[in-house]
């Protein structure tokens, strides 16, 4: 196991995360591949403390910071998506043009 | 093949499944569940790469708290006939060139820009030394990040509340 191995599937996972953004039709799905992005960038910050700077812990405490701020970005997210299911009844990101028409 | 490098095989695999069930299931819910066991096969990759007390964070707020609460959004908002549905968009295949494309781009710059050499630690408890830095030089973005979880709490309370929007 080296560093390359790591940062290759996290890349992999990443660009997994990237189609599921683009490709998925309901909001929840989005709010879930943005997670396995968050999680591709964890995976890379810790690989990165543990094969380059293994004498500080830098990488981790960035990544607890991110783990936070993850969990609160989910929170108000899904308060959002529940707002919207109440009000509209469709949780389809093409449904949702509001402000367009 | 060492021991290590196996199971690096064995999670990673596991964790691109799960990650490829995710973005494709049609069933929301299986989609959750998938994403809450890649979550936990990440941090088990967490503790070969020697990040214990990120495990232990990793298992405890994304699988115990973020997971459970996708799993009751989902829980209130999926129907039957939501999730027999198409759940892709009509531009899925841009979308999939675009991912491949990132996945392409990325992996060359792994193997083009140079990297320093790799040393490596033995794996050691890191819980001590992680309070120190949290509370030592990384004191300021800790202390902003008890601020977004609060400005989060309260966003959660407003929107959540029953009201026209």
């Amino acid at each position: 196991m080296t560093l390359a191995h790591v940062l290759i599937l996290s890349a992999l996972l990443f660009a997994i995360g990237v189609y599921g953004v683009l490709a998925r039709r309901s909001l929840i799905a989005i709010l879930m591949s943005v997670e396995l992005m968050f999680n591709a960038a964890n995976l890379n910050f810790v690989a990165f403390n543990h094969f380059l700077h293994p004498d500080n812990l830098w990488g981790h405490g960035i990544v607890l910071l991110v783990i936070t701020v993850a969990a609160a970005e989910a929170v108000v997210g899904l308060a959002l998506v529940i707002a919207i299911y109440r009000n509209t009844q469709n949780l389809n990101a093409e449904d949702l043009h509001l402000l367009h028409d | 093949m060492t021991l290590e490098t196996g199971i690096f095989y064995g999670l990673g695999g596991l964790l691109l499944i799960l990650s490829l069930l995710v973005v494709t299931t049609r069933n929301l819910f299986r989609g959750a569940l998938a994403l809450s066991t890649a979550l936990g096969v990440m941090a088990g990759l967490f503790v070969l790469l020697g990040g214990d007390f990120l495990a232990a964070g990793q298992l405890l707020i994304y699988v115990g708290g973020v997971m459970v609460l996708i799993l009751f959004v989902v829980m209130f908002v999926q129907t039957p006939a939501l999730f027999r549905a198409p759940q892709t968009n009509r531009r899925w295949i841009p979308a999939l060139v675009l991912g491949a494309g990132v996945a392409a781009v990325f992996i060359h710059i792994f193997y083009t820009v140079p990297m320093p050499e790799e040393t490596l630690a033995p794996a050691a408890p890191t819980s001590a030394a992680l309070g120190k830095l949290l509370l030592g030089d990384m004191a300021v973005p800790f202390e902003v990040v008890s601020l977004i979880l609060l400005a989060a709490l309260v966003g959660a309370l407003v929107f959540g509340l029953e009201r026209e929007l």
